[in-house]
């Protein structure tokens, strides 16, 4: 067998913890033990960074009462901004709701976008649970003093320890919506978050309910391919 | 020529109105779904629900006209029984139209 079969016969290890990989959104009860949580932000220590800066900070929260706390106060968040911008609830407040949302979006047309937009709304109706029910969640600040883009490399960092996590039979979940948090003094307080952090992303951890790692279909996506003059459209 | 119109980029869809959005779609085999209701546990988009009594429980998508399907294939995962799969990606009009995309594919290898 020649090398190239070899390849073709076989998902390695790393590709085979990348491509099952899902996100888990039904959590057991059961801890995840220190040593596990301790090992899985080594994994994010080691990830590569613009001139080695190293953009991020992290925070463990593994009390029940403060994750209970903090999934009401962005379910409170997620009212007003409900309150704001949706427009569907009709009457005036609705007509005003609409002029707010058009205005907004076009200001902010990542964290309107109609996907959030719809999430927001299950949020402040509760059809929705913040952390999935997860017992530890790994909060990442960015350092906003970071080489280059700060906010890349803690997506690289994060995705080091989702992938660590997997490989070690957990189960993860990136959680944007605690970005929330930052409106008030509250959450800056207690969680010590001043200049230069901000909370940018938290990954829910724990042990997944059922099986829910497995391999899916995924559309492909353009590649143009420049190779001796010439340009080719693969997919 | 530009891969979106100016006048399009210009223009932002609403996420509640047919004529700019294209919902992800799932398809259940309804002879393989044993009604566990996994997938209705964790669908984000909150877009299966279960139906039925019994042995007759299913899942399925909601009868809505916008139904809130992302096409994460999380369904397709969890499931078991091998009954569930989307292979309609969601998408909407104007500014926020998906651009460069092929079909649904399982992770390919090539030689």
């Amino acid at each position: 067998m020649d090398e190239k079969e070899k390849v073709y016969n076989n998902w390695t290890p790393t590709e085979t913890v990348i491509l099952e990989r899902r996100s888990v959104r039904k959590y057991s009860e059961k801890q995840v033990p220190e040593y596990l949580v301790r090992r899985i932000i080594e994994a994010g220590r080691f990830a590569p960074s613009a001139g080695n800066s190293q953009p991020w900070k992290f925070l463990v929260i593994r009390d029940h009462d403060m994750l209970q706390e903090m999934e009401k106060d962005v379910v409170t968040r997620c009212k007003i901004f409900n309150a704001m911008l949706n427009w569907r609830k009709g009457g005036i407040t609705g007509k005003l709701a609409w002029l707010n949302a058009q205005f907004m979006i076009r200001f902010l047309p990542n964290e309107l976008h109609p996907i959030p937009f719809s999430a927001i709304d299950l949020m402040a109706n509760k059809q929705f649970m913040l952390f999935h029910g997860a017992p530890t969640v790994i909060y990442i600040l960015m350092d906003k003093r970071g080489v280059g883009k700060p906010l890349v490399d803690v997506g690289i960092c994060g995705q080091n320890m989702v992938l660590a996590a997997h490989s070690l039979g957990l189960g993860t979940c990136w959680v944007g919506f605690v970005e929330l948090l930052k409106y008030g003094t509250k959450w800056k307080k207690k969680l010590g978050v001043e200049y230069p952090y901000q909370i940018v992303e938290s990954i829910a951890l724990g042990y997944p309910v059922g099986k829910p790692d497995g391999m899916i279909e995924r559309e492909t996506h353009q590649i143009d391919w420049f190779e001796n003059g010439e340009k080719r459209v693969l997919y | 020529m530009s891969y979106i119109r100016l006048r399009d980029r210009l223009r932002i869809p609403t996420y509640d109105n047919v004529k700019y959005v294209t919902t992800g779609t799932v398809t259940f085999d309804h002879e393989k779904c044993n009604g566990c209701g996994m997938c209705v546990k964790i669908c984000p988009g909150r877009a299966l629900l279960l139906k039925g009594e019994g042995k007759g429980k299913k899942a399925y998508m909601l009868d809505d006209e916008i139904t809130p399907c992302l096409s994460c294939n999380c369904c397709a995962a969890i499931c078991s029984k091998d009954a569930v799969l989307s292979r309609v990606y969601f998408d909407f009009n104007y500014y926020y139209k998906v651009i460069h995309r092929g079909e649904f594919n399982a992770p390919r290898k090539f030689i």
